[in-house]
């Protein structure tokens, strides 16, 4: 009993190395040359079904390395991180961190974050379509209380912090991009990833406006948000971004604690 | 829900073709999609199916679920499929005959199984889980392979009946897939046709693939074949028509080049049942 369990653990393991051909043998039909023959094809289907999901994921990586490296990048990933969900989307979680430590790429040090940020769009993509909502509740807060409101947030939303202009990079590699291709890299960007619609947007974010959205996202009250917004950026515009924010849906609801 | 009438054809819907079909709105039976590119909770892809199953009977083939893994049934896949389900109530939902890893990992990719008492034993409480979760029956593929096992000691489609007789679940014939392992494994799929009977095929795959080095491989990126179609036009006088899925999932061509594909489909499967009803007639 158990032969299938013993069988899909040899096959897996010749399967995953080809050093391990060996394994599989005793289990197929067929002379040694054809049996590594056949292993080599389903070697090969593995690699490039993972492979094509991990430049879905990671299509603006994928230009800015080029697709000959891209693919050598994502087979060594594949070797060191394999796939353990039957949904391929799931795959390339990890892959911002296996890139900030490939030797390889050390001269493009804004990959990772670029990566996150992709991960990110990537997950933003399928996120939960946001409701509609009643903003002129909102007017109705009494002014005392509402700097203990907490925000509800589109989900899918969320932001990137990068010493790098990771959110430019990205914007230049949108196929719908028009304009200068120019990136000054002495810009430091933080990235807010949003679904707008059926779209996901990314935009560059002030040190006032990060410091705010990074805190209320994290469950922090309006109050206490915007003291941190102010600390990051004396000049930050509370009224400004909400608009922008409530127009887009991105904040989409609100929590009036009354205990607070 | 919709129904598929037997004489439906369909095609795989797929991501580059979303937004010529909703304006083309072509005569098709079903649209099938692949389960896993949508088990999200909203955006884009979730519109399209929405768009999509208001226009067209939906199909639901799963590619990730890993029916055969010895060790465990993926119970997060499992629920993910159950939600999917419950949201867009498809006319059909299938799965293959086959797993895809063992332990953690997972090669997404449809490998055979074994054709043996413990893989049908296997498959039978797996199947059996997936209906009872599901509250619904199942249609069960078979795979394209390129290698056999020495302890197989039944056919492939002997063991597919076999588990239909079982858990109840339906078959899945994938034309191009049965002819792809006869090349390979030198059998005859005329012969294994036999093995199935008509009322358990609930669905019918045409496909293209590739040869390389005397091994044919399951593409889903060409046309079918002129002896795929002739098995196809057999497997319509056994079985009857059934509703038909032309498969295309890389190179994806234009959408003619499916629309004309499934014309031909269509009037294989019309051409035959007519032959059976005068058959039956005379």
């Amino acid at each position: 009993m158990h032969e299938l369990l013993e069988l899909q653990r040899d096959l897996a393991g010749s399967l995953h190395d080809v050093r391990a051909a060996s394994r599989a043998q005793r289990w197929l039909a067929g002379d040694t040359v054809l049996i590594e023959q056949r292993l080599a094809i389903y070697r090969a289907n593995v690699a490039a079904a993972a492979t094509k999901a991990l430049g879905a994921a990671y299509p603006v990586l994928r230009q800015v390395v080029g697709e000959a490296f891209f693919d050598g990048l994502a087979r060594a990933y594949q070797g060191l991180v394999p796939s353990t969900s039957g949904d391929l989307h799931d795959y390339g979680e990890a892959f911002a961190g296996f890139v900030a430590d490939f030797p390889h790429t050390q001269s493009l040090p804004y990959l990772p974050d670029l990566a996150r940020l992709e991960w990110a769009v990537h997950r933003a993509y399928g996120a939960a379509d946001a409701k509609a909502w009643d903003r002129q509740a909102l007017a109705q807060v009494a002014p005392a209380r509402q700097s203990a409101l907490r925000f509800d947030w589109a989900a899918g939303t969320s932001i990137v912090d990068s010493s790098f202009p990771i959110a430019r990079v990205w914007l230049i590699h949108q196929p719908e991009f028009e304009g200068e291709f120019g990136v000054d890299w002495s810009v430091r960007e933080c990235a807010l990833v949003t679904r707008e619609g059926f779209r996901v947007a990314v935009a560059a974010l002030g040190a006032g406006d990060a410091a705010f959205i990074a805190a209320s996202l994290a469950g922090a009250a309006l109050g206490a948000s915007a003291e941190r917004a102010l600390a990051a950026d004396p000049g930050f515009d509370l009224g400004q971004l909400l608009g922008r924010l409530m127009t887009s849906n991105v904040i989409c609801g609100f929590t009036n604690n009354e205990d607070e | 829900m919709k129904t598929i009438p037997a004489l439906a054809v369909g095609i795989g819907l797929r991501q580059p073709h979303y937004r010529e079909v909703f304006e083309r709105a072509p005569a098709l039976g079903f649209l099938e999609v692949h389960s896993e590119n949508f088990f999200l909770d909203g955006g884009a892809s979730m519109h399209a199916l929405e768009r999509a199953r208001a226009a067209y009977p939906i199909s639901l083939h799963g590619v990730g679920l890993s029916l055969g893994s010895a060790d465990a049934l993926a119970q997060a896949h499992l629920a993910k499929l159950k939600r999917l389900v419950e949201r867009v109530e498809p006319a059909l939902v299938s799965e293959h005959l086959s797993w895809s890893g063992v332990g953690a990992r997972h090669f997404n990719d449809l490998l055979p199984m074994p054709h043996t008492r413990e893989a049908l034993a296997l498959l039978t409480e797996r199947v059996d889980r997936v209906q009872s979760t599901l509250k619904r029956s199942i249609l069960i593929e078979n795979v394209s392979a390129y290698f056999e096992f020495q302890d197989s000691d039944m056919s492939e489609t002997a063991l597919l009946a076999e588990l239909a007789r079982r858990t109840g679940c339906g078959v899945l014939l994938d034309v191009n897939n049965l002819y792809v392992n006869a090349v390979n494994f030198g059998f005859d799929p005329i012969e294994r046709l036999a093995e199935l009977s008509p009322d358990v095929i609930g669905e019918m795959h045409l496909a293209g693939h590739t040869s390389a080095d005397g091994c044919l491989i399951d593409t889903h990126g060409a046309r079918v074949c002129r002896e795929v179609w002739a098995l196809f036009e057999e497997a319509c006088r056994r079985f009857g028509p059934k509703p038909t899925l032309i498969e295309w999932d890389t190179d994806l061509p234009a959408l003619d080049v499916l629309l004309n594909e499934a014309t031909t489909a269509a009037c294989i499967a019309a051409t035959s049942a007519r032959q059976a009803v005068e058959v039956a007639h005379a």
